[in-house]
């Protein structure tokens, strides 16, 4: 069905004639390199530096707060927990705003592709959530429930997650930053509470920021 | 002696204005849809110069446009057919050959 109405501007669309074939490749290379970019855009440098900031003052803050505790007893303080969750509170909007400026016009099956990955999402988190909501009701410790278990499978379950979409979209340079977060928390949790804080935090911060100068790179190719 | 034979650009799609729409729109996976204004705010066109190219696509079945209701109004969402991809696809491939014939 048209429904494109005449606008009688024809003599405004300008047949450009006699574009000449070089010119003609150069604008179909910058147009596919605008839409690509705006379309599947990688995060801004400044997203990717403020979800390493995160990992680095949020991780670290729980791990200063607990740092003395030999053996574990009481946990996290408040205060630590309440900058983690305000960070990744703050690193989410962000995440979103960009993601939905990206996608902002686009319908159809993109739009579905993207309600199914929140589904999955949220299954990853909600499913690592309730495991570790279940392995407290069986008697496993605090040290275990909330020192090992909480900063690393949750994390692990929803990078799981990315790391599927990108190796979907074949994004090998996200794909890589996913394995090394899910690389990263795994290991630490060999090293108990303070081990699974502090190295998921520093390791995931080291490897965003890997992930950063890899896209400088890329940039000043481009 | 090559007898090769250079295939002659579309001159439907060998204008700027038109090569940056299915261009644009050949960026999104088959079946995704784009709003108009979101085109018009990537290439930076008037509406009017817009619906007049997008108007000579979709009249050589390049493009399919609607009007849909997002909850505050009317939008009008542009698709590319298989019918543009293909002819996009025949359009770069031609002028490969073409500078492929004109390079030294």
């Amino acid at each position: 069905m048209n429904v494109i109405g005449d606008p009688n501007q024809a003599a405004s669309a300008g047949e450009e004639a006699g574009l000449d074939p070089r010119e003609a490749v150069k604008i179909l290379e910058q147009a596919k390199r605008q839409a690509q970019r705006q379309f599947n855009p990688q995060p801004p440098l400044l997203v990717v530096v403020g979800a390493a900031l995160v990992f680095l003052f949020g991780y670290g803050a729980v791990w200063w707060s607990m740092r003395d505790q030999h053996p574990y007893s009481s946990g996290p303080a408040l205060w630590s927990l309440a900058v983690l969750y305000g960070l990744i509170a703050i690193s989410a909007i962000a995440g979103s705003v960009v993601f939905g400026r990206a996608q902002s016009g686009v319908g159809g099956r993109a739009r579905r592709q993207q309600q199914i990955q929140g589904v999955a999402f949220a299954a990853a988190g909600i499913g690592a959530w309730v495991v570790e909501g279940a392995l407290r009701y069986r008697g496993v410790s605090f040290e275990i429930v909330y020192g090992v278990y909480g900063p690393t499978v949750p994390l692990i379950a929803l990078i799981a997650v990315a790391a599927g979409i990108n190796a979907m979209r074949e994004s090998w340079l996200e794909l890589g930053v996913c394995i090394g977060i899910i690389a990263v928390a795994s290991v630490s949790t060999f090293f108990g509470p303070l081990g699974a804080w502090g190295l998921t935090g520093l390791g995931c911060c080291l490897v965003l920021l890997a992930y950063a100068a890899a896209l400088v790179v890329q940039q000043r190719r481009a | 002696m090559s007898t090769s034979t250079v295939e002659p650009l579309d001159p439907l799609i060998h204008v700027p204005a038109r090569l940056r729409i299915l261009v644009t729109l050949a960026a999104l996976n088959e079946g995704d849809t784009l709003s108009f204004t979101r085109l018009q705010k990537m290439l930076d066109l008037t509406p009017g110069n817009l619906i007049t190219h997008l108007r000579k696509l979709e009249d050589a079945r390049y493009l399919k446009s609607e009007k849909t209701s997002d909850g505050n109004g009317l939008t009008t969402i542009v698709t590319l057919t298989r019918r543009g991809r293909a002819a996009l696809d025949a359009y770069t491939e031609a002028l490969r050959n073409l500078l492929g014939g004109l390079a030294p």
